[in-house]
């Protein structure tokens, strides 16, 4: 009878094998460990991201429409309340002069009209304290601090709303659910629906917002019951928006967000994956000879694979439990001790659910990256007893269908994380070109480096040490390349979505907008406002062709996002501003012989990408019934965004200044004094408009600072944690190029010379894996931004280059440590031991 | 006496780059059985790889080798395996001992994928007939070099294979240890009546043999 | 085409000069979004339609599309020049909406459009003035105001006067866009349908002189 395993000798090989174990075990266990807790994160961190959608679009679903609701999805709506499935609040929004009782003054005001129960989800709070449920009532609303401010008034006072009189019960200090776009003009008022037919201003013949917003009592229905709406509303009248996709500023955002998050998990899924990849294949590179001396006295390939699968599979469990044990750590004292670094509403819950799936995908990337490693033992012949070069593995019809069956699984884990499939194979696609790109170069860089004569001797050995047949010098820089470019992925991506979102929110930004300042109003407009504001003028245009082709407006128009059929406001001036830099073209404008600038344009970058347009293109354009042609003499890009005024087309001075413009002026002012100042504004010259973005600003730039904090977090959790894997997986690597340290010294070597050899050889290996993890990471993180965040790229060098540092002192260090020992024993034992 | 081994017109090419070396060239021989034949040679002449094709541990270029009635030319590497488990025992230079496992369980391994009950047994006894029952618990790295090719030995000879190669197997060891290992191969000759094949390139060694071969630039030629 | 290369006002007016065929009348279409065709092809907006009708009735005419999507009252004041520049023979004027919307004071509405009226008279162009109403929501004071400043500029100038331009469409669903207030491709049809006899009442005035 034979025994199918050898319990014996698997104990054997499990005690001789402690130190490379222990490395293993480690690298499984902290691989799950970051696996368990980016997932877990990335579900709480979803949780309060979906929070904050909820509460500014306040509901899990909105029905928006500029008439009352068509019969169809009213229908829709009562049938939904009535069988429990959801709760439904009705608002009706627009603008309406309201005028103070003693008709002393008017102001423009942003009414909404709101039914009992708003808000869904958020809140709206009143400056004496009480709940907005109590205080909102028939004729009793709430209102901006700014009606109070610009019509000179107070609490308790009255104030006339179409043929309504009203009590001011309280001021609004913070409302969450807000129109997202920015151009509001007039503060806010909030009125009870019971005064909806006293005021008598929603009829036919007002311009009325009419929403109502549905909470859902089963989240998991939200996309399938909008699906349903959608098929009931009216098509170009009604629309049903969930409150992921309602079009928002902030929906780019939080889509970026909750992709950088997923992104996060890949990387760390794959960085995982490399590190138990390496380190067992360098343990069992170790056990090669061995494989082929048991195979010389008769083991069956099935029975060594058994083996050393159960082998993987015991340490593997081993690392697994620990694994789970330090991740039930880490989620438990996360929250402690990061609390001052994470936004307060984001609570760590350690569930039953994150633990499995950590657990499930553990196994599944141990099973996978462990595959190819123990395939090797396999094929191994006993022939490699009396040559020391590696066999290659023959790749039978099951070797293949186990490298698809894992891929597959692979895949539906990044499906999985991605929630998209194309985009799950376009992530795989990407992989595997760059992997292929760098296996394929690290090939050529060696093959050319063999062929360099080096002069010092120990150069040539170094050399010879790394290029020597059967070595797995190309190996090593591969799978240390790659979670190099993984790590550096996750920072310059988090990078470029801090600079394009974080950053661009700074205490001194704008606070209020103020339009159509007409020419002969710019001294005195400045006078009241005090010097320094900048007037932009703005000349209304319409682009119609660019180098003679027509721009295509029935396509255009039907773009989400921006289009190049709208009217455009450009501008004319002869610097760049200070935000600005020229990404194309030597100057913003050419000069002609006298030194005038000719008649040329300047392009946003952004717009430039919108209509594929470059540096030499002729552009025309209409300018109110005059038509124009000019070349694009260069192209600028923004350092901060959103908040602060840009044009995507600036002229010369000289060309545009006789053409009909208005000025646009951006203020900073504290919000306090806003309301006063649009008073005087507004007194002074009752043409401008003004916008008061200050709220909406704050909030942004409270809700960015919140998601800084966790994308700072996560990347800085997931860096570390990769880290950690990388030094193991080195340390893995690295322990086994000890014995050429004592040939050296048999040879006559000293301690001088062997550490030179050993210096210049991890030198070089530091040096390729890191150059080659920037190129990749550089080209992977620019593609991420440019095709799937849509943001800007700004490539960082520096962390790049101190990542080649880091690394070469890294791998330097390891392998010199690794050679110490080898040194300090007397070489004639150690060559004993050898044999 | 029947022929327990026989090859004919073996050769053997390595290919380093776009270069072909012939390491082996049409070499035909036959062992009967209980022979104790050597092959000799000088270094590099091709011994350790004619004995790694006789043993079935590597694949011949050409020609074919029959192996106790069986020809093990084209057989895969699997069902080698109990080839080289049952009929076959192989001595090398360099030893080869399993360095996670102690002399008596280094002994014991080929028994055990046999499926031998008396694997334990065999193993004690063998390592108490190179007198080495004390040391049963040492491990590889503990071992001087003599004893463990005397370890070696007995792991090629537990399942008490038809033949045994032994390739230089005395090249590592001091003179003194290298005339013990050659007559503990001997006696197991003469005690047991076994087929030995072993190359070396030490004159005094062969004198001992029935038969010599010489290898010369990777063709054979009989010496006696 | 006209191309302004070099572009100081008198080179332009001696290119449009030249471009022009012999006794073509040029009408510009003056106004904010709903001149322009906010959201609609160039070939749906009204002053496009308007074009067509009038050359398939025989006049020699040319309608240019100078409209400002968000341009108020005062925006339109200040390009005043700007569109006499073109050479207009008749001026279709339409603004106001937008300050309506933005609850700017009627007053100063009032007396931009009048100091509009008052450039135009003395370049002399001949002049249709669309009138505006505004939405109810902004409440019944305002819109009283507002609605009651283009009657009075009937008799106060030598104009036509087409007392409201989204008659029949303002307010419709099928006419407009989802937004209730920018006409739709069948919106415009309308209105240029009906803005047509005033333009004629112009035409006929400028063949007159």
């Amino acid at each position: 009878m034979k025994r199918v395993v050898n319990g014996r000798f698997l104990l054997r090989e499990l005690l001789y094998s402690k130190k490379q174990a222990a490395i293993y075990i480690l690298c499984v266990a902290l691989s799950l460990v970051s696996l368990i807790a980016v997932n877990s994160f990335r579900r709480d961190i979803d949780r309060s991201i979906s929070g904050d959608a909820l509460a500014l679009h306040g509901g899990d679903l909105i029905l928006h429409s500029h008439y009352d609701l068509s019969e169809g999805l009213q229908r829709a709506v009562v049938e939904l309340t009535e069988e429990k499935k959801a709760t439904a609040v009705r608002t009706w929004a627009f603008y309406s002069v309201a005028r103070k009782s003693d008709e002393s003054g008017s102001l423009l005001c942003n009414i909404k009209v709101v039914e009992n129960g708003y808000p869904l989800y958020g809140r709206v709070d009143l400056a004496s304290g009480r709940e907005f449920f109590q205080v909102l009532g028939a004729g009793k609303i709430v209102v901006g601090q700014g009606v109070l401010d610009r019509l000179g008034i107070a609490v308790g006072d009255q104030l006339q709303i179409g043929k309504s009189l009203f009590e001011i019960a309280d001021v609004i200090l913070y409302e969450s659910a807000k129109p997202v776009r920015f151009f509001n003009i007039g503060p806010p008022v909030l009125v009870s629906y019971k005064d909806l037919a006293g005021m008598d201003l929603v009829k036919q013949g007002s311009r009325i917002a009419y929403e109502t917003l549905l909470k859902m009592a089963d989240a998991t229905a939200v996309n399938t019951v909008a699906a349903q709406l959608r098929e009931r509303g009216l098509v170009g009248q009604e629309r049903v928006e969930t409150f992921r996709d309602a079009g928002s500023g902030i929906k780019h955002f939080f889509d970026n967000l909750l992709f950088f998050l997923s992104l996060i998990s890949i990387c760390t899924l794959l960085l995982a994956g490399t590190g138990i990849e390496s380190s067992l294949s360098a343990m069992l590179r170790l056990k090669e000879k061995n494989f082929a001396i048991i195979r010389s006295f008769g083991a069956t390939g099935a029975y060594l694979l058994r083996h050393y699968l159960l082998f993987v599979l015991i340490l593997s469990a081993v690392g697994i439990a620990l694994g789970i044990v330090a991740g039930l750590l880490v989620k438990g004292y996360l929250s402690v001790l990061f609390s001052d670094f994470l936004p307060q509403d984001i609570v760590f819950r350690s569930s039953v659910a994150d633990l499995s799936e950590g657990v499930m995908i553990g196994l599944m990337v141990v099973l996978f990256f462990t595959f190819l490693p123990l395939w090797r033992i396999n094929n191994i012949k006993p022939v490699v007893i009396f040559r020391s070069e590696s066999s290659r593995a023959k790749k039978t019809f099951s070797y293949y269908l186990c490298i698809v069956l894992g891929f597959s699984g692979l895949c539906v884990l990044l499906i999985r994380y991605l929630g998209e499939v194309s985009t799950g194979f376009y992530f795989l696609g990407g992989i595997l070109l760059l992997l292929l790109i760098v296996t394929q170069v690290t090939r050529l860089t060696l093959y050319f480096l063999s062929k360099i004569k080096w002069r010092r001797p120990e150069a040539r050995l170094a050399m010879r040490s790394l290029l020597r047949p059967g070595n797995v010098t190309q190996s090593i820089v591969v799978t240390l390349a790659i979670p190099l470019s993984l790590l550096l992925i996750i920072y310059l991506v988090e990078n470029n979505l801090r600079g394009t979102y974080i950053d661009s929110f700074p205490a001194d930004a704008p606070t209020l907008f103020c339009l159509d300042i007409q020419k002969n109003q710019q001294e005195a407009f400045r006078e009241l406002v005090g010097d320094k504001v900048t007037l932009h003028p703005v000349i209304r245009a319409r682009l119609i062709s660019i180098n003679g082709k027509a721009v295509n407006r029935g396509r255009e128009l039907k773009k989400r996002r921006d289009n190049l059929a709208r009217e455009f406001n450009l501008t004319y001036r002869d610097a760049l501003l200070e935000d600005e830099i020229l990404v194309a073209g030597d100057t913003l404008f050419r000069k002609d012989v006298k030194g005038e600038p000719v008649l040329q344009v300047s392009l946003l970058d952004t717009v430039a990408e919108m209509g594929d347009m470059k540096v030499g293109d002729i552009l025309q354009f209409n300018i109110q019934g005059v038509k124009m042609e000019v070349e694009v003499s260069s192209i600028r890009s923004r350092t901060r965004s959103m908040l602060y005024p840009f044009f995507y087309f600036i002229f010369p001075g000289k060309y545009l200044r006789e053409a009909p413009q208005t000025y646009f002026a951006a203020l900073h002012v504290e919000s306090e004094e806003i309301p006063f100042l649009e008073n005087r504004i507004v007194q002074s010259f009752p043409n401008i408009s003004t916008i008061n973005i200050a709220e909406a600003a704050k909030e942004m730039g409270r809700m960015m600072q919140k998601l800084s904090k966790i994308v700072n977090f996560f990347a800085a959790f997931s860096i570390l944690a990769g880290g950690l894997i990388i030094v193991s997986s080195i340390f893995a690597a690295r322990f086994e190029r000890i014995k050429e340290a004592v040939y050296y010294k048999i040879l006559g070597a000293d301690s001088r010379f062997v550490l030179r050899i050993f210096f210049l050889e991890n030198l070089l290996l530091g040096l390729l894996s890191s150059v080659f993890a920037i190129v990749m990471a550089q080209v992977a993180a620019w593609s991420l931004c440019h095709f799937f965040l849509g943001i800007p790229y700004v490539p960082g060098w520096g962390a790049s280059l101190g990542l080649v540092g880091l690394t070469i002192i890294f791998v330097v260090t390891i392998g010199l440590l690794g050679s110490i020992p080898a040194m300090k024993k007397k070489p004639g034992r150690f060559l004993r031991q050898l044999n | 006496m029947e022929t327990l081994l026989e090859t004919r017109d073996l050769s053997k090419l390595y290919s380093i780059g776009e270069q072909k070396i012939k390491v082996l060239q049409s070499v035909s021989l036959t062992v009967q059985e209980g022979e104790f034949v050597v092959i000799s040679g000088s270094s590099g002449s091709g011994k350790t790889t004619l004995l790694s094709l006789l043993s079935g541990l590597d694949r011949p270029s050409g020609g074919r080798i029959i192996l106790d009635g069986q020809d093990i030319t084209d057989l895969t590497e699997d069902q080698l395996a109990p080839v080289r488990n049952q009929l076959t025992g192989f001595v090398f230079q360099a030893f080869h001992l399993i360095p996670s496992l102690n002399s008596l369980e280094n002994i014991m391994f080929p028994a055990e994928l046999l499926g031998d009950r008396l694997a334990k047994e065999k193993a004690e006894r063998l390592l108490e007939s190179v007198g080495l029952s004390l040391r049963w618990n040492s491990f590889p790295e503990q071992l001087s070099g003599g004893e463990k090719q005397r370890v070696a030995i007995c792991r090629a000879l537990v399942n008490e294979p038809k033949i045994i190669f032994a390739d230089e197997p005395t090249g590592n060891l001091d003179s003194v240890n290298s005339d013990g290992i050659i007559e503990l191969l001997r006696r197991i000759h003469q005690d047991k009546n076994a087929t030995i094949v072993m190359a070396t390139h030490n004159k005094a060694i062969a004198e001992n043999a029935d038969r010599i071969f010489h290898l010369h630039d990777g063709r054979l030629s009989v010496e006696r | 085409m006209l191309i302004c290369t070099g572009c100081s006002q008198e080179e332009e007016k001696e290119l449009m000069v030249e471009s022009n065929n012999e006794g073509e009348i040029i009408i510009v279409a003056v106004g904010d979004s709903l001149t322009a065709g906010y959201g609609v092809a160039e070939e749906e907006s009204y002053p496009d339609l308007l074009g067509k009708k009038l050359k398939s009735d025989g006049y020699n005419c040319r309608v240019v599309n100078s409209g400002v999507s968000a341009e108020t009252s005062s925006g339109l004041l200040s390009r005043v020049g700007w569109v006499l520049g073109l050479n207009p023979d008749i001026v279709i004027l339409e603004t106001g909406a937008n300050d309506g919307l933005r609850g700017i004071d009627p007053e100063m509405v009032e007396k931009n459009i009048r100091d509009i009226l008052f450039r135009l008279k003395e370049a002399e162009v001949i002049t249709v003035l669309a009138g505006m109403k505004m939405t109810l929501n902004l409440g019944p004071s305002y819109v009283k105001k507002f609605n009651s400043i283009y009657p009075k500029f009937e008799n106060e100038f030598d104009i036509i006067f087409m007392p409201f331009f989204l008659k029949d469409v303002a307010m419709k669903n099928e006419l407009t866009l989802g937004d209730g207030l920018h006409p739709n491709g069948d919106g415009y049809k309308i209105i240029a349908d009906n803005i047509y006899p005033y333009v004629l009442k112009a035409v006929n005035k400028k063949q007159n002189l």
